[in-house]
C-alpha cells in the first residue's frame, strides 16, 4: 500500500507542473502588452524597452540554452556552474512560478489600478470561502438524508417531486431565476437587502450591501477572544470575513447556492444507494437472515457511500470557486465577483491568477482523495 | 425419509414496464430430509427464481408470489411473518449463489461475513464466533484459516471465495441448502473441488440440498432425484439413473443429445435444441415447448400437459411420452 | 470455460429476441413527460435553426436605420434594436448559430475524447496514466474562466493567421468567432467522453466474446469498433445530451461576455449584452429582449436535462409497478 501511496504523490510535481505550465502559457500569450497598458499612449520606445527589461519580458520563456555556454565556461575554470544553473532557470516562466509561489501574480491592469492581483485575491478568498463552506454543510446535511430517502421509496411520489426539483436546481440558468428570487423576496427589502434592479449584474443599479468585515472587527473584535483561548496574536489572521450579524442577507446567497449541492448530493446518494440495493451481496446479506437495518446500514452503506467520498473531495476543491451570478448579484466581495469584474474587464492576469489558484486547489483536493480513498474501500489497497 | 420441503403451485411473476412476466407458473416438488435434488434448465426458465421464492428473496415491487405454498417444518413460509422468515433464512436453509465476487461484500472482512449469521442466529458472541468461523473455513479446506478470517474477499481466488460462501451458508448446520449454479462461473477444476466439499460436507452434516444448474454433466455425478424445468414449469421428474437411462420427455432428451459424451461413437454429432424458449411476457397457449419440438402433434398446441406419471417414481409433463420413450429405445438398441 | 460461453451467449440472444430493444427504450422515453418535453423544445429549436432563413422576416444584419429602438409592432414583431436590426429575425438566427456550435463542439469532443479513451482504456499501462492525468489536469481547471483564457488567447492567433493567409475578410466578418468558440469548447470538454470509453473498453476487453474475436484474429480496431463500441453507445449518447445544454450555455456565457460570438453573428449570448448594456434605461423593452434569450438558453439547458435524464432511466429501466 505504501507503493501505491508513494506513486501516487510522485505523479502530483508532473500534474502541478503541466497546471502551471498551462497557465503560464495563457497569461503569456494573453492579448495586449502590458507594459505599453501601464505606461500608456504616449510611452517612447525607449521607456518601453526599459521597462519590459525591468520586468523581464525579455527574457526567455522557459529556458536559457545561453547557459550552457556559461556552464561550459565555469567548468573550464574549475569551477561549479552554480551561476550558469542560476541561468539556466532564470526565466519568464520559472519567474512566473517563483514568484507565484510568494503569492505574487502581477498587478490589476484595468480595474484595480497598480493593485497587487495576490492583495485582491487574498482579500476575497476567505469570504468566498465562508460562504461555499456553509452552503456545502447545508448540501450535505440535507442532501445525502434525501437522496438515502428517495433511494429507498422509489418510485413514490415524494421521490419524483425531490428529483424534478433536484434536475430543475442543477439545469437552470440563474440568468432568469435570480430576478424572480428577488422579485419574491424583496417586499421586505430592508431585510434582505437587495434592490430590484436590472437583471444582469455589473450593469448599472445598486447591489447589495453585504461587505466583509476585517476578522478583527468583527463581532466587537475575535482577536481579544481568540488570545483568551490561547491563539498566538500572530496567528490571528489579518483579513476580511462575512460576519455573521450581517445574517439576513446572507440568506438569500446561501439558499441559492446549497440548492446546487443539495441537489448534487441527493441524486448522487440516491442514485449509489439504488445500484448497492440491487448487489448480489446484498441479496446474500438478506440470505443469510439479517434484519433488513442491518442489511442497510452495514452492508449497503459503507458501499453507497464510496461514491459520495468523491464528490465531497471533488467540492471541497471547489470551494474556492467563488459563483460568478450569486456573488455579483448579491455584492459579496468573493473571488466570483472578481472574476466577474475581471472577464468584463479583460484583466487577464487576475483571471490567470485565478485560474491557477483553482487548478491547484483542486489537484491537492483530488489527491487527498485518492490517498484516502483504500482506507475506505479495501480493494484498493493492494498493488494490481 | 421424512418430507422436509414441500412446495406446491408455486406462481411467481414480475411486473415489468413491458408486461407481466411469468417466471414460475406453477411449481410443485418436495424434498425429503438428508436428499439431494438437482434442478435443471436453461437460463431463464425459472430455476432460480423458483428457489428465491421459497426464501422470499424476491424483490417485491417488480416480483410477486402470485400463488403457492411452501410447506417447511409444518409452517408455510409464504405466510409467515418477517420475522420468522428471517430466522429460517441462514438458520434452517441456507443459500449459495452463482458469482462468489459480487456474492460476498467487497468492504467487509470475510470473519465478519461469516459471524454475522452465527451471533445473529445462534446468539454467539464475537469471540465464540470468530472460533467457529476458524472452524468452518477448515472444514471447507481453506489453509491459514485463522490469519484468513481478517481477508477480503477480492484477496481470494474464486475457488476459495466459493468455499468461503459454503462455509458460510453452513455456519448454522441448516437442514436445507440451496446452492444456485455454485460452480458455474468456476474453473472446471475447481468445479470438482467444490463438488467434491458439497459431497463430503452433506455426507458429514446430513443436509438436503437443492443443486440448481443447467449443466448435467454436473448433477449427474450430485443428485438424487432431478427435476428439469422449462418456461417455468417442472416438465419431468425422476431419479438420477431413470433420468439418464430413460428421459421421458423431448426437451430432456434433447438436452442429453446435445452433450458430448466420453461413451459416444467416435463421430458422433451434437444434436443441439432449435430455437428459443418462448416469450414469458406473453406465453403460449399450449406446451410451452411447441415451438421446438420433434414429437409434438395437434394437442401440444392448444393444451399444456400436466405433470403424469410415466414410470415407477417418474413424472413427465407431455401428451406424447410414449413415442419418445419408444423411439429412445430404439436410438439405444441401434 | 464452455458453460460460462454458452450461457452468456445465450443471455446475449434472450436480450435480442422478440421484442426490439430500440423499441422498448423508445416507449419508455416516451412514457416520460418531461422528456418529451424537453425533446418537443430541442426539436422546436432545431427546426428553427434549420429553417431559419425561410422563418424569419428580416437579414439577421439588415439595418435600417430609419426604424431604430422601435417597440413591437406589426412589422416588427419583437421591435428593432439600436440598429434598426429586427430583433425577431436576430432571435431566429440566433438558434442557428446555437445548434451550429453546439454540433461541432459536439463533435470535436466525440473525435477527442472518444479515440483517446479507447486508446487509454486498450493498451492500459503508462498510456492510459498519461492520458488519464491529461485528463485530471483539464478537470482541475475551472469552467468558464478556463476556456474564457483559451479564447481570448486563441483569437488574435487566430485572426493574425486568417490576415497572413490572406482571410482577412473572412476575419472581418465575424466568422472566424465561430472558430474560435468552438476550439475553446471542443477542447475542454472532451475529458468526460475520454474517461467513461476507456472505462468501458477496459471492462468489456476481458469479456469472453472479445477474446474469441481476438483468437479468430480481428484486428485490434475493428475490435474496438465492433464489438466495445455498440455496447457502450447508449450511455455515451446520455453524456453527450448532458454536455449539449452545457455547451450552449457556456457559448451564451462567452458571447455575452464578448469573447464569443461577435455582433453582427447572431447569438442570444450577445444579444443579451447588448440589450442589457446600453439600452435598458433609454427604451425599457429591452430587458425583455434579454429575457427572451435568456429563458430559451434556460429552457434548452432544461431540455437537454431531462432528455438525459430520461435516456438513461429508459436504458436502465427502473422498473416499476
Amino acid at each position: 500500500m505504501v507503493a501505491i501511496v508513494v506513486r501516487r504523490l510522485l505523479w502530483l510535481p508532473v500534474v502541478l507542473f503541466f497546471v502551471s505550465v498551462i497557465t503560464f502559457l495563457l497569461g503569456f500569450y494573453a492579448p495586449g502588452d502590458p507594459v505599453q497598458v501601464l505606461l500608456g499612449v504616449h510611452a517612447t520606445p525607449d521607456t518601453i524597452e526599459r521597462l519590459r527589461h525591468e520586468y523581464g519580458f525579455d527574457k526567455p520563456i522557459f529556458i536559457d540554452p545561453d547557459a550552457f555556454g556559461l556552464a561550459a565556461r565555469e567548468l573550464s575554470q574549475g569551477k561549479l556552474p552554480l551561476n550558469a544553473i542560476q541561468q539556466f532557470f532564470d526565466t519568464q516562466y520559472f519567474r512566473y512560478i517563483a514568484n507565484a509561489l510568494h503569492g505574487n501574480f502581477g498587478y490589476s491592469l484595468v480595474k484595480y489600478r497598480d493593485q497587487p492581483v495576490g492583495e485582491l485575491i487574498a482579500e476575497r478568498l476567505p469570504i468566498t470561502l465562508q460562504l461555499n463552506f456553509i452552503a456545502l454543510v447545508i448540501g450535505v446535511s440535507l442532501g445525502l438524508p434525501l437522496g438515502i430517502l428517495t433511494g429507498l421509496k422509489r418510485n413514490t411520489r415524494f421521490d419524483f417531486t425531490v428529483r424534478t426539483f433536484t434536475l430543475v436546481s442543477i439545469s437552470i440558468s440563474l440568468l432568469a431565476l435570480l430576478p424572480i428570487l428577488t422579485f419574491i423576496f424583496s417586499r421586505r427589502q430592508d431585510i434582505f437587502g437587495i434592490q430590484a434592479g436590472p437583471i444582469l449584474p455589473m450593469v448599472g443599479g445598486r447591489l447589495s450591501t453585504i461587505s466583509g468585515t476585517d476578522f478583527n472587527d468583527c463581532f466587537g473584535g475575535l482577536a481579544p477572544t481568540l488570545i483568551g483561548w490561547g491563539v498566538q496574536p500572530e496567528n490571528i489572521p489579518d483579513t476580511r470575513i462575512i460576519c455573521l450579524n450581517q445574517l439576513p442577507k446572507l440568506v438569500l446567497p446561501i439558499l441559492i447556492e446549497s440548492l446546487g449541492y443539495i441537489a448534487i448530493m441527493t441524486r448522487q446518494m440516491r442514485a449509489s444507494l439504488i445500484e448497492v440495493l440491487g448487489q448480489d451481496y446484498v441479496r446474500t446479506a438478506r440470505a443469510k437472515g439479517l434484519r433488513e437495518r442491518s442489511v442497510l446500514v452495514r452492508h449497503a452503506m459503507r458501499n453507497a457511500l464510496l461514491p459520495i467520498a468523491t464528490i465531497l473531495g471533488l467540492s471541497l476543491g471547489g470551494l474556492v470557486e467563488g459563483s460568478f451570478l450569486v456573488e455579483s448579484w448579491f455584492g459579496i466581495p468573493g473571488v466570483g465577483a472578481l472574476a466577474v469584474d475581471a472577464l468584463y474587464a479583460r484583466e487577464y492576469y487576475i483571471i490567470v491568477a485565478l485560474v491557477l489558484i483553482i487548478a491547484v486547489a483542486y489537484v491537492v483536493a483530488l489527491l487527498a482523495l485518492d490517498l484516502i480513498r483504500p482506507f475506505l474501500d479495501p480493494r484498493l489497497r493492494q498493488v494490481e | 425419509m421424512a418430507t422436509l420441503l414441500e412446495v406446491k403451485g408455486l406462481k411467481t411473476e414480475f411486473h415489468t414496464q413491458d408486461g407481466i412476466v411469468h417466471a414460475v407458473n406453477g411449481v410443485s416438488f418436495t424434498v425429503d430430509e438428508g436428499e439431494t435434488l438437482g434442478l435443471v434448465g436453461e437460463s431463464g426458465c425459472g430455476k432460480s427464481v423458483s428457489m428465491l421464492s421459497v426464501m422470499r428473496l424476491i424483490p417485491m415491487p417488480p416480483g410477486k408470489i402470485a400463488s403457492g405454498e411452501v410447506l417447511f417444518q409444518g409452517r408455510d413460509l409464504l405466510k409467515v411473518d418477517d420475522e420468522e422468515i428471517r430466522s429460517v433464512r441462514g438458520n434452517k436453509i441456507a443459500m449459495v449463489f452463482q458469482d462468489p465476487m459480487t456474492s460476498l461484500n467487497p468492504v467487509l472482512t470475510i470473519g465478519t461475513q461469516i459471524g454475522e449469521a452465527l451471533e445473529l442466529h445462534l446468539g454467539m458472541t464475537k469471540e465464540q464466533a470468530r472460533k467457529r468461523s476458524v472452524d468452518l473455513l477448515k472444514m471447507v479446506g481453506i489453509p491459514e484459516a485463522e490469519n484468513r478470517l481478517d481477508d477480503y474477499p477480492h484477496q481470494f481466488s474464486g475457488g476459495m471465495r466459493q468455499r468461503v460462501m459454503i462455509a458460510m451458508a453452513l455456519s448454522c448446520s441448516p437442514q436445507l441448502l440451496i446452492a444456485d449454479e455454485p460452480t458455474t462461473a468456476l474453473d472446471v477444476t475447481i468445479q470438482a473441488q467444490i463438488t467434491d466439499i458439497v459431497k463430503r460436507l452433506k455426507r458429514e452434516l446430513g443436509m438436503a440440498i437443492i443443486w440448481i444448474t443447467h449443466d448435467l454433466g454436473v448433477i449427474a455425478g450430485l443428485a438424487d432425484r432431478i427435476n428439469v424445468m422449462y418456461a417455468g414449469f417442472i416438465i419431468e421428474s425422476a431419479s438420477n439413473k431413470e433420468l439418464f437411462a430413460n428421459p421421458l420427455h423431448p426437451y430432456t432428451l434433447g438436452l442429453l443429445g446435445s452433450i458430448p459424451r466420453l461413451d459416444e461413437a467416435h463421430k458422433a454429432k451434437l444434436t443441439p435444441i432449435e430455437g428459443l424458449p418462448p416469450d414469458l411476457i406473453e406465453m403460449p397457449k399450449g406446451c410451452p415447448f411447441y415451438d421446438r419440438c420433434h414429437y409434438r402433434t395437434e394437442k401440444c398446441g392448444t393444451a399444456n400437459p400436466a405433470l403424469e406419471l410415466g414410470n415407477v417414481r417418474h413424472w413427465v409433463a407431455c401428451w406424447n411420452w410414449q413415442s419418445v420413450q419408444k423411439q429412445h429405445a430404439a436410438a439405444k438398441s441401434s | 470455460m464452455t458453460q460460462t460461453t454458452l450461457s452468456e451467449f445465450q443471455r446475449a440472444e434472450d436480450s435480442s429476441r422478440m421484442r426490439s430493444p430500440w423499441l422498448q427504450i423508445v416507449r419508455r422515453i416516451v412514457k416520460n413527460k418531461f422528456a418529451l418535453v424537453g425533446i418537443l423544445v430541442i426539436f422546436l429549436i432545431v427546426f428553427v435553426a434549420l429553417f431559419a432563413n425561410v422563418l424569419a422576416p428580416y437579414g439577421y444584419d439588415a439595418q435600417n436605420l430609419d426604424a431604430k429602438e422601435q417597440p413591437p409592432s406589426s412589422a416588427h414583431w419583437l421591435g428593432t434594436d439600436a440598429l434598426g436590426r429586427d430583433m425577431l429575425s436576430r432571435l431566429i438566427f440566433g438558434a442557428r448559430s446555437a445548434v451550429f456550435v453546439v454540433l461541432l463542439v459536439t463533435t470535436v469532443n466525440l473525435v477527442l475524447g472518444v479515440p483517446l479513451g479507447a486508446i487509454a482504456g486498450y493498451y492500459g499501462g503508462w498510456v492510459d496514466a498519461l492520458i488519464m492525468r491529461i485528463v485530471e489536469i483539464l478537470f482541475a481547471f475551472p469552467g468558464l474562466l478556463f476556456v474564457f483564457m483559451i479564447a481570448a488567447t486563441v483569437k488574435p492567433v487566430i485572426l493574425g493567421w486568417a490576415r497572413a493567409n490572406g482571410l482577412a475578410d473572412l476575419a472581418r466578418s465575424g466568422y472566424l468567432d465561430y472558430a474560435v468558440v468552438i476550439i475553446a469548447l471542443g477542447f475542454v470538454g472532451w475529458g468526460g467522453l475520454a474517461r467513461f470509453v476507456r472505462d468501458q473498453v477496459m471492462a468489456v476487453k476481458v469479456r469472453d466474446f472479445v477474446l474469441g474475436a481476438f483468437a479468430v484474429g480481428v484486428p485490434t480496431w475493428k475490435v474496438i469498433y465492433r464489438h466495445i463500441l455498440p455496447n457502450a453507445l447508449a450511455p455515451i449518447i446520455v453524456l453527450l445530451s448532458a454536455g449539449m445544454g452545457f455547451i450552449a450555455l457556456s457559448e451564451g456565457y462567452l458571447s455575452y461576455l464578448g469573447i464569443g460570438l461577435q455582433p453582427p453573428n447572431p447569438s442570444w449570448g450577445n444579444m443579451m449584452a447588448e440589450n442589457a448594456g446600453r439600452y435598458w434605461r433609454t427604451f425599457p423593452q429591452s430587458i425583455w429582449l434579454v429575457w427572451v434569450p435568456a429563458l430559451i438558453l434556460t429552457s434548452i439547458v432544461l431540455a437537454f436535462a431531462f432528455l438525459g435524464d430520461a435516456l438513461n432511466e429508459a436504458l436502465n429501466p427502473e422498473i416499476s409497478d
